[in-house]
């Protein structure tokens, strides 16, 4: 009788497998997105006509003007194109989290803020853009929206916004006007005034500003793939160190809070945050409602302008099996990301605004990357112009490494709990660029220098041996026992591609001493000639 | 000798009367305690002068704006979702534990023991390991995003059969004598279930039914990935999450608090009612497991 | 080595001593537990070898002896059933063979030829220049190739079990005819189903459901921790995946840090680990103590109102967490109602860090979990005390016991002793307890020393939120998650091992009946 039991176990997984995979051979089937019509209507005229099913993931607030968007879109285009668009509301975070989760159930045309460009491109979420398409981008957005939105030499994505940025708000029953231009004043209005002062410095997204203020670098270098190749900056130096001074002025005050909402309601006075609370916290303040750019703080008698980072949000097409369904869906991003639709978005969301949070004129204030748009007066508003204001301070953000956001806001929380010591700043300073080399090696410095590696000092081939330069004279730290079997090259950046053998050739082979004994190894970078130091 | 026995009760009832007292203090305390997030919640729901975050409870102006903005956004459907997902979720597992928990209680077969170890060690894994090639299942089946309350249905009541250690215990405390009677008087195996234990077994059917009913209402992370952003699959849960992010609490805190009180009060009336059931359940199967 | 108690002698002891011995006990019994095991092991080994030898015997003995119906069974699977009359059986055996070998020849070979590879050709785009756009092609799915590979060796696995029942079947209908007996009809099978059969029609359903929700699923996600599957190689959309062998276990395992200085994975895992299991310890016994202690306070004689102290404490079970867990955390946080409050009334002069201090916050996670937890204890423990037999106080206060002494004496050790399986189920629910923590605080504030091995790391991290963290991170590190819930199993269990092993309540199930 047990045949009863395992004929039914086994029948209901063959009902499940032929309804899960039955069509094994199947395998170029691409989920759920069958290119929803691309019937042509020969109405239109153009190769393009048809009626397309696109699904939009755009953020709550947005919902609604892009619906309307989309219609002005049916209505007003000349390829016969109709869109029959489903909006979605799906945050800018989530859209990147659900994208890498499953690109087949995604949205075609999705909003999302820059720093996941390289996340997306990877995870093969992201359409590259054709040529024309490409012109299309270069010659319409701001250059710092460009940045963003490529990788490599290539676009990926069709810049949305650029307003992704932060600068302050402040209560001006609590704030004189005259203190808004020193971190130390405010900070001491607020402690006085036993109200908060909201800066989200935990979050490297903020703390990168005090570095770039004390003239801190830190670029980075992606391939066509979205692949990082390296990072080059200099947070953990003097200049880092003045940051760090910086920071620990504000992160150690007792009105320090980390957050960038929208505070005022719940005790602060001062907050830095970005365009997106504008409406929000203009409801809250009322006419004591101030913004402006950061402040500056002052360390040794010199005072530094708090920077930030200028990004942008950006709008993806998911990549198409079906060309032609994918060329519509380009048309539309951009129409979307043009003038008209651009100058939409960024109208006041303060004036009209209506219970649910939404502007009556759809405006969302969103700062435009689209140049026209840009220079249209009606493109502005308060907190627009604090924005740009700040943007003479502020690097545009480039694409960055995942990693390095969790590697980087540990700096803030490091400085908060630490002594507060000279050498206790250096020494979160030095953890932070040992976290980075641990995941990125290739510092501009560490790509520079030369290194030893051989069947030596109790290695195979499997360690780099340092060397320290002096001009052009590099000589290895450590001296090494070699017998006439041992073999070592010199090379570059810990790779391979830049190497010198015996006889000074660039890949020649493999240097070995002519006598058994302790040396230490010197290199001549600019003959390439390696001699051995007897010790 | 009478006097003394005398003093010492009437010492003994003054100490109890002081512990009693020093109780009730203790007890109101911590009603306060219990009771404050959700005056509080209650209270901010009504607020209507402004919708985000502030340093007071009690608000300034009264009104039901929020509850008509929770009525104008997409929170009737995930209420609906969730309602549905919680009333298939209640009936199925509610069958398939109790044909799990009756069997494993009642019958001794070979491989009986094998299984309940193995259905031990299953348990052990954590369940969210599994979150995402469960999503790719659903996902094959087309019973993802706007799909997902027939989706989240078919997973939570198929691994249902796992939770059956309460019920079982309950079932244990059964005596089995009746069975037997039953089975010498000629009632197949069938009968006997269907006759004798299940009447018997009222408050562990009641049990189930509303902690299978109560679970959906707080699923937030497997539902959320199911859902994979399409509104009309989200739950309660997963769609009022998200207007506590950081760009929208200011417009929808309020509005959160109302969807809560909405959510919590049918759900709070109706385990209230049926509190008698789940403490006999609790205690009767949960500590005999 | 250790005392040996005689039965009369165990019996004298106290239930505290009781399991103090059985705790030692279990302690000196490892080493030959473990001699025990490996020696099981091998004769599992060998009979599980004799046992294969004796059935091809079986299979082979009933071929040659049988005549040309259960010869053809032995391809047409339940021909001898129909061919003796047992429709039912015969069609049903039949029907599963055909389905399998249809299933196997348009789906199944196909699965298993690219399981051991996972994939052959990734996606790949190519450049339109009539609507200048890249198309792309996909073909090979590792995660399909994996998911349903698996699932068709269930099926073989199930395929092979039935034939060899079906073989069974042959030998079995022989036999009752040799014996002149009558065979089971359809209709004594149907009733069979309903009767003496009746656990395997009720069993069906939900090991169907287990078995693919959640022990596929399982066995998924442990062969996911020998591949590299993660974002930057999702199997489909981007690129295959593939077999690693152990490689993510030597990188989990490996106490070599990152270069720099950076905290191994080995040494954080160390880290959550000790911290889940103080949690889990903290959850679990202040929740109990408590919860008893609340308990005995309502059930106190001459405590009015009874009920309505018991409804208050029970509303927190019934609202769902994801409200009151998420609001009371923004009550306690920086900026929250509970430091504004405290600030204007000037008690304080700066805001409580009750999410950023790592022990404020540690102290914060596990005082609200007894927010949550003390209602659902207080039930529990209010039935068990009200089934705690009343002449025994009588007798105790008659000999003089003051209320503790009754309390050490009676009450604890009757719960400690009924309640024993459920504080292992709660210890372990605790160790996995997600929402609590990621509803309270998302694993703040940042673990400075640990972040940066595997992305962001917070103080309250517990590794189930480490887990998830991983999974959702910048990086998708799927593989690493599966680690992960892997060695979670491992702890899991081995708690349980040694706690089953202590515990007395456990073992005599047959007890209760």
């Amino acid at each position: 009788m047990k045949k009863f039991l395992a004929i039914i176990l086994a029948l209901v997984m063959v009902f499940s497998l032929a309804a899960c995979g039955g069509n094994g051979d199947d395998t170029a089937g691409g989920g759920k997105d069958t290119a929803g019509g691309g019937k042509d209507t020969s109405s239109g005229g153009s190769e393009l006509a048809g009626t397309y099913d696109i699904t939009i993931w755009c953020p709550d607030a947005a919902v609604s003007l892009t619906e309307a968007q989309v219609k002005q879109f049916n209505a007003t285009n000349t390829m016969g194109i109709t869109i029959n668009a489903t909006v979605q509301p799906v945050s800018e975070a989530d859209a990147a989290t659900n994208m890498v989760n499953d690109v087949s159930a995604g949205g075609d045309l999705y909003f999302f803020a820059q720093d996941q460009l390289s996340r997306l491109i990877q995870a093969a979420a992201l359409m590259k853009l054709g040529q024309g398409a490409a012109d299309y981008v270069k010659n319409n957005n701001v250059a710092s929206s460009l940045v963003a939105a490529k990788s490599g030499d290539d676009f990926f994505a069709y810049p949305l916004t650029a307003d992704n940025g932060y600068f302050m708000y402040y209560d001006k029953s609590v704030i004189p006007e005259e203190d808004i231009d020193s971190l130390e004043k405010l900070v001491a209005d607020c402690e006085a005034a036993g109200k908060n002062f909201s800066y989200e410095l935990e979050n490297a997204w903020y703390t990168a500003g005090f570095f770039f203020a004390a003239g801190c670098h830190s670029d980075w270098i992606t391939d066509n793939d979205g692949k990082f190749i390296s990072i080059d900056d200099d947070f953990n130096s003097d200049k880092g160190l003045i940051a760090a001074k910086g920071l620990q002025k504000i992160v150690t005050s007792k009105s320090y809070v980390n957050s960038s909402a929208a505070d005022f309601a719940s005790g602060s006075a001062v907050v830095v945050t970005g365009v997106w609370n504008y409406a929000d916290i203009k409801a809250q303040l009322g006419d004591n409602f101030g913004v402006t750019d950061l402040p500056s703080f002052e360390v040794d008698g010199q005072s530094y302008h708090i920077g930030s980072y200028a990004g942008c949000k950006l709008l993806g097409v998911k990549p198409q099996e079906d060309a032609k369904k994918g060329a519509v869906v380009n048309q539309l991003a951009q129409y979307l990301t043009g003038k008209e639709c651009s100058l939409q978005r960024a109208a006041d969301p303060v004036e009209g605004k209506t219970p649910d949070g939404t502007a009556e004129n759809g405006g969302l204030g969103w700062g435009p990357a689209n140049l026209e748009a840009r220079n249209d007066p009606a493109g502005t508003n308060p907190a627009l112009a604090a924005l740009e204001e700040q943007n003479k301070y502020s690097v545009s953000q480039p694409n960055i490494h995942g990693s390095w956001w969790d590697i980087a806001k540990v700096i803030a929380t490091d400085i908060k709990t630490s002594d507060g010591s000279e050498t206790a700043l250096k020494a979160a300073l030095q953890k932070y660029e040992d976290s980075i080399a641990a995941v990125f090696e290739m510092s501009d410095e560490v790509k520079n220098a030369w290194t030893v590696i051989g069947n030596i000092g109790g290695s195979n081939w499997d360690v780099d041996f340092e060397m320290t330069a002096e001009g052009d004279i590099w000589t290895s730290k450590d001296a090494f026992e070699m017998t006439t079997d041992s073999e070592f090259k010199v090379r570059q950046g810990k790779s391979w591609d830049v190497n010198y053998g015996a006889n000074a050739t660039l890949n020649g082979d493999n240097i070995k001493p002519e006598a058994a004994g302790t040396y230490k190894v010197q290199l001549n970078a600019a003959t390439g000639e390696v001699t051995l130091l007897a010790q | 000798m009478n006097q003394t026995t005398e003093k010492r009760h009437m010492g003994l009832k003054a100490l109890n009367r002081a512990s009693n007292t020093a109780i009730y203090i203790l007890l109101i305390l911590i009603s306060v305690i219990w009771l404050i997030p959700f005056i509080f919640i209650v209270l901010q729901s009504f607020r209507v002068e402004s919708t985000y975050q502030v340093g007071y409870v009690i608000p300034h102006q009264w009104g039901l704006k929020n509850y008509i903005n929770l009525w104008n956004s997409d929170f009737k459907r995930w209420y609906l979702n969730t309602f549905i997902i919680a009333l298939a979720a209640a009936v199925l597992t509610t069958i398939i534990q109790l044909c799990m928990s009756y069997t494993l209680s009642r019958f001794r077969f070979k491989m009986r023991g094998p299984l309940m170890r193995f259905m031990l060690i299953l348990g052990m894994f954590p369940g969210m390991l599994t979150m995402i090639i469960l999503y790719r299942v659903l996902a094959d089946l087309g019973l993802t995003q706007a799909n997902a309350v027939p989706g989240l249905i078919l997973v939570s009541v198929a691994s249902s059969g796992m939770g059956y250690y309460v019920s079982k215990g309950f079932f244990d405390t059964i005596p089995k004598s009746l069975d037997e009677a039953a089975r010498v008087d000629g009632a197949t195996r069938f009968q006997v279930l269907y006759k004798i234990i299940l009447p018997l077994a009222k408050p562990i059917v009641i049990y189930t039914i509303l902690t299978a009913f109560m679970g959906p209402w707080g699923d937030y992370v497997f539902a959320r990935y199911v859902a994979m952003g399409t509104s009309a699959g989200y739950n309660v849960a997963v769609g009022m999450y998200s207007w506590l992010s950081a760009d929208q609490i200011g417009s929808w805190y309020t509005t959160f608090c109302a969807g809560g009180v909405i959510v919590a009060v049918p759900v709070t009336i109706l385990f209230l009612c049926l509190q008698k059931y789940y403490v006999e359940g609790v205690t009767g199967g949960a500590v005999k497991g | 080595m250790m005392k040996q108690y005689s039965d009369l002698e165990y019996l004298r002891l106290s239930k505290w001593q009781r399991f103090c011995h059985k705790l030692i006990a279990f302690f000196c019994a490892i080493p030959h537990a473990i001699a025990s095991f490996f020696i099981n092991i091998g004769k599992a080994v060998k009979s599980f070898f004799l046992k294969v030898a004796a059935e091809f015997k079986d299979i082979g003995l009933t071929f040659v002896q049988g005549d040309w119906k259960t010869k053809t069974s032995f391809l047409v699977m339940g021909f001898g059933n129909l061919a003796n009359g047992q429709i039912l059986r015969g069609v049903l055996f039949l029907l599963f063979e055909v389905v399998f070998i249809v299933y196997m020849i348009v789906a199944g070979g196909y699965w298993m030829s690219m399981l051991p590879s996972l994939g052959k050709q990734g996606p790949t785009t190519e450049y339109d220049p009539v609507y200048d756009t890249y198309k792309t092609f996909y073909h090979d799915n590792s995660f399909k190739i994996l998911l349903y590979g698996v699932l068709t060796i269930f099926f073989i696995v199930a395929f092979i079990y039935t034939w060899r029942i079906n073989v069974k079947q042959c030998k079995i209908i022989r036999d009752i005819k040799k014996r002149g007996g009558k065979l089971k009809s359809d209709k004594d099978d149907l009733r069979s189903m309903v009767d003496e059969q009746f656990y395997k029609t009720l069993l069906a359903l939900p090991l169907t459901g287990i078995l693919i929700f959640t022990v596929m699923p399982i066995v998924f996600m442990i062969l996911v921790a020998f591949t590299n599957y993660d974002g930057a190689h999702n199997g489909y959309a981007n690129n295959l995946f593939t077999w690693v062998g152990l490689d993510n276990f030597n990188t989990m395992l490996s106490w070599k840090g990152g270069a720099g200085g950076t905290q191994s994975y080995a040494a954080t895992f160390g880290e959550i680990l000790a911290w889940t299991l103080m949690w889990a310890f903290l959850a679990t016994f202040t929740n109990y103590f408590l919860g008893m202690f609340v308990a005995m306070m309502i059930n106190k004689k001459g405590i009015h109102l009874k009920k309505m102290w018991r409804t208050i404490l029970v509303m927190t079970i019934a609202i769902p967490q994801f409200i009151s867990l998420l609001y009371v955390s923004k009550m306690f946080a920086r900026n929250g109602l509970i430091n504004l409050a405290l600030l204007d009334w000037g008690w304080i002069k700066e805001p409580l860090p009750f999410w950023e201090d790592a022990t404020w916050a540690r102290v914060s996670v596990v005082l609200i979990n007894i927010w949550i937890g003390i209602p659902h204890l207080m039930l529990i423990a209010t039935g068990i005390l009200m089934n705690i037999p009343a002449d025994l106080y009588e007798s105790a206060r008659i000999d003089g016991a003051n209320a503790w002494q009754q309390y050490i004496k009676i009450t604890l050790p009757y719960m400690l002793f009924i309640t024993g399986p459920y504080l292992l189920t709660s210890f372990t629910g605790n160790m996995n307890n997600f929402n609590v923590i990621y509803l309270l605080t998302g694993g703040a504030p940042t673990n400075v020393a640990a972040s940066g091995a595997a992305g962001s790391v917070g103080h309250t991290d517990l590794l189930i939120t480490w887990l998830f963290k991983i999974t959702t991170g910048a990086e998708s590190q799927y593989y690493l998650a599966s680690v992960v819930g892997i060695l979670v199993f491992v702890v899991v269990a081995l708690i349980s091992l040694v706690v089953y092993n202590v515990l007395p309540s456990i073992k005599n199930e047959e007890d209760f009946q």
